[in-house]
């Protein structure tokens, strides 16, 4: 129920605040204004009654056969306190009426003994009388003419109380016009502060997919809605970047996965359209078979990289001593550079550590060294290298083939996915065109990068740029090599 | 010897029937359930040597399921199937009580090894020799003979041949070989032809010569080592 009475706009939420915090500031003062008028008229009241008491303590004897008698032309004496007329009630030490005056009729000031009361001392208090009257009351005891005697003397806290309340009734008088002017001045400045972003607003709920291009005016770099309208435009720059990006990768990916499902189509209706023997059937199967293993592997890279691109693949780094992990790769994939003849080795740098990944920089090089294998002639050679930079920071895992090469047109988009040089061959040996995409995805996780390098027509290089473990140590000259 | 009963929790009604027909024809006996409640419903009330359970069910998932069969006391190895293979996603299952998991799609030789595996689970002893035809070979000394002659084997080809034993008269995926021998946890494609030129020159030396081929290459699927009658 509460909550559909909440206002729905911010402008108006911030004006009732704003008169709630008011008010309630406005409330307090006044309250305590009040409550100090109380005290100080009190305290003036109680000094007025310590004088008075000793004045009528003067007044009051003894006649002979023990009767109180009150001499009470103290009232010609023109007192300056008329107009407070005290009650007063005399008492014997056992609490036994003495006396009561007239004002009092056959009310009782303050009724039996209080403990402390025949101590001697002032006694100050408040009290009810019995009909409802606030009354400030003084006690103390005299010995009169050697008897213990309590003189009582109270004064109506009526006035007082009465001027407390018009001083809270005039402040809360002004307070209504003081909230109202407040909640219009509150309610002005909230519009003017929100206007800009009422139409920042309406601005991006005209932006949708189609027209990612369009941007939000900055009014003021330097104050906070400038700041929230080149924050929001840098977004829609990343979120244009990834929706184009996204285009991209979705039009190519559905093109690599129709080509394995196009020859599963194919292989399938060929095969169920004539009767075979059992051996037909097994091979129509098994060349199903090994187009949906293909499928996999593309399926699995796409996740690889679609959890790259996530950011959801946070590598675990470990110290890693480069040249015997590079080695590990190395002895994995030389069968099939023995296959084709194709010499490979590897030298560098054996001490040299990095922080990476084992699964994701074994993968990178799985990838390097498979590509260098695959597009090189037979009889190569390929060759390994891990090298320092002379500034000894980074550390340089190259690849390189003396294969054909990669023509100057296709260098600049070899690291692209999909992205295929030469389709037909690639396709044939295996690839999915995401390889490289991969490893260079690799590279820049560890904070890297990869590079190609391709110093003649014939055969490149690939670099992997890693930075070195403990490079922060300083330079050691004696394991620095310079590399070109 | 009656045959072990498994119930296999899958909603895909296609892959359920094929696994149910290829499990069958391992001669297992199977049970299907096709949603997590008839599943948790069968496996409470009748005895099972063991359970494959898909994780993307409708209504009640397989861990639930899973987690539910646990707390109930029970406790048949599970394997469970997924189609999400992230780190969190295997803890979760195996947290919940699972004995193994797969990754979909996967390949049928596998998730037979897997079944084996884990319904032989606790019972081996250690396997000291292995055989199949006139094929011997000695896990001890590493000696691999056939009939008379004498095999050199590369440790890469000794690791290949010992697993293919191990797995006799069942398919092997490259997937599996690629895991189990090359201690690799992820798919990618230069491995398959890594696998494949090992195989090769494997097949030479165990083969070549000889009338009878031992390993038998099953197009599609992977390879198989069997002594032809």
């Amino acid at each position: 129920m509460i909550k559909h009475l909440r206002p729905q706009s911010v402008r108006t939420r911030l004006t009732l605040w704003y008169v709630a915090v008011l008010a309630g500031a406005l409330l307090i003062y006044g309250a305590s204004t009040a409550v100090l008028l109380i005290f100080q008229l009190r305290s003036q009241l109680d000094h007025r009654a310590v004088e008075d008491i000793e004045t009528i303590k003067g007044l009051l004897s003894f006649s002979p056969d023990g009767k109180l008698l009150f001499r009470s032309n103290y009232q010609d004496r023109s007192y300056p306190t008329k107009m407070l007329d005290p009650l007063m009630e005399v008492l014997t030490e056992n609490g036994t009426l003495l006396y009561r005056n007239e004002l009092l009729g056959n009310r009782s000031l303050g009724g039996s003994l209080q403990p402390g009361e025949m101590s001697g001392a002032y006694l100050v208090r408040s009290i009810l009388l019995s009909d409802g009257m606030r009354v400030r009351l003084l006690s103390k005891q005299y010995i009169l003419e050697g008897r213990p005697t309590l003189i009582r003397l109270g004064f109506s806290e009526e006035s007082l109380w009465q001027r407390s309340r018009e001083v809270v009734i005039g402040l809360l008088a002004g307070l209504l016009p003081v909230l109202v002017f407040a909640g219009l001045g509150g309610y002005f400045l909230a519009r003017r502060a929100l206007g800009p972003i009422e139409r920042m607003a309406r601005r991006v709920r005209d932006i949708n997919a189609e027209r990612l291009s369009a941007r939000l005016d900055v009014e003021n770099r330097h104050d906070e809605l400038g700041f929230l309208a080149s924050t929001f435009n840098d977004t829609l720059g990343r979120l244009e970047r990834s929706f184009d990006q996204l285009r991209r990768f979705t039009s190519d990916a559905s093109h690599e996965l129709r080509t394995p499902l196009t020859a599963i189509r194919s292989v399938g209706e060929v095969g169920l359209q004539k009767a075979g023997t059992a051996e037909d059937y097994r091979e129509v199967i098994g060349s199903m078979l090994e187009e949906s293993v293909r499928l996999t592997s593309l399926v699995d890279s796409l996740l690889t990289i679609a959890r790259a691109d996530a950011g959801q693949i946070k590598p675990q780094c470990t110290t890693i001593t480069v040249l015997p992990f590079a080695r590990e790769v190395v002895s994995l994939l030389e069968v099939l550079a023995e296959e084709k003849g194709q010499s490979l080795s590897i030298d560098g740098n054996d001490t040299v550590q990095v922080e990476a990944d084992g699964a994701i920089l074994r993968q990178v090089l799985t990838n390097l060294l498979d590509n260098a294998i695959k597009y090189s002639r037979t009889g190569g050679q390929i060759a390994v290298r891990i090298i320092v930079s002379a500034d000894d920071k980074t550390v340089a895992i190259e690849v390189e083939d003396n294969g054909p090469g990669i023509p100057t047109p296709h260098r600049d988009k070899i690291f692209d996915r999909f992205y295929r040089v030469d389709e037909g061959r690639s396709r044939e040996a295996g690839g999915n065109g995401l390889g490289l995409a991969i490893a260079k995805w690799g590279a820049e996780v560890h904070g890297g990068e990869l590079e190609l390098l391709c110093p003649t027509d014939s055969g490149c290089v690939f670099r992997l740029v890693l930075p070195k473990a403990g490079a922060i140590n300083g330079r050691d000259p004696s394991v620095a090599t310079t590399y070109a | 010897m009656r045959s072990l009963r498994i119930l296999l929790v899958e909603d895909e009604r296609k892959v359920a029937k094929a696994l149910q027909e290829g499990l069958e024809a391992e001669s297992y006996s199977i049970a299907v359930a096709h949603s997590g409640e008839e599943g948790f419903f069968r496996v409470s009330s009748e005895p099972f040597d063991l359970a494959v359970l898909d994780i993307m069910l409708p209504g009640r998932s397989g861990i639930e399921m899973l987690s539910a069969a646990r707390r109930q006391g029970i406790k048949i190895p599970v394997l469970l199937l997924t189609a999400k293979d992230t780190v969190e996603d295997r803890v979760l299952g195996l947290d919940a009580g699972a004995d193994d998991y797969l990754v979909k799609p996967f390949a049928f030789p596998e998730l037979c090894a897997r079944i084996r595996a884990l319904l032989r689970r606790g019972k081996g002893t250690p396997i000291l020799n292995l055989e199949i035809g006139d094929l011997q070979v000695d896990l001890v000394t590493r000696i691999v003979t056939r009939g008379v002659r004498r095999l050199e084997l590369t440790t890469k080809e000794f690791e290949l041949l010992e697993y293919l034993l191990r797995h006799q008269g069942h398919v092997v995926s490259r997937e599996m070989l690629a895991r189990e021998v090359w201690k690799m946890s992820v798919r990618h494609t230069p491995l398959d032809n890594v696998i494949d030129v090992h195989m090769v020159r494997l097949r030479r030396k165990v083969d070549e010569g000889f009338s009878k081929k031992l390993i038998h290459t099953v197009r599609g699927v992977g390879f198989l080592m069997k002594a032809e009658k």
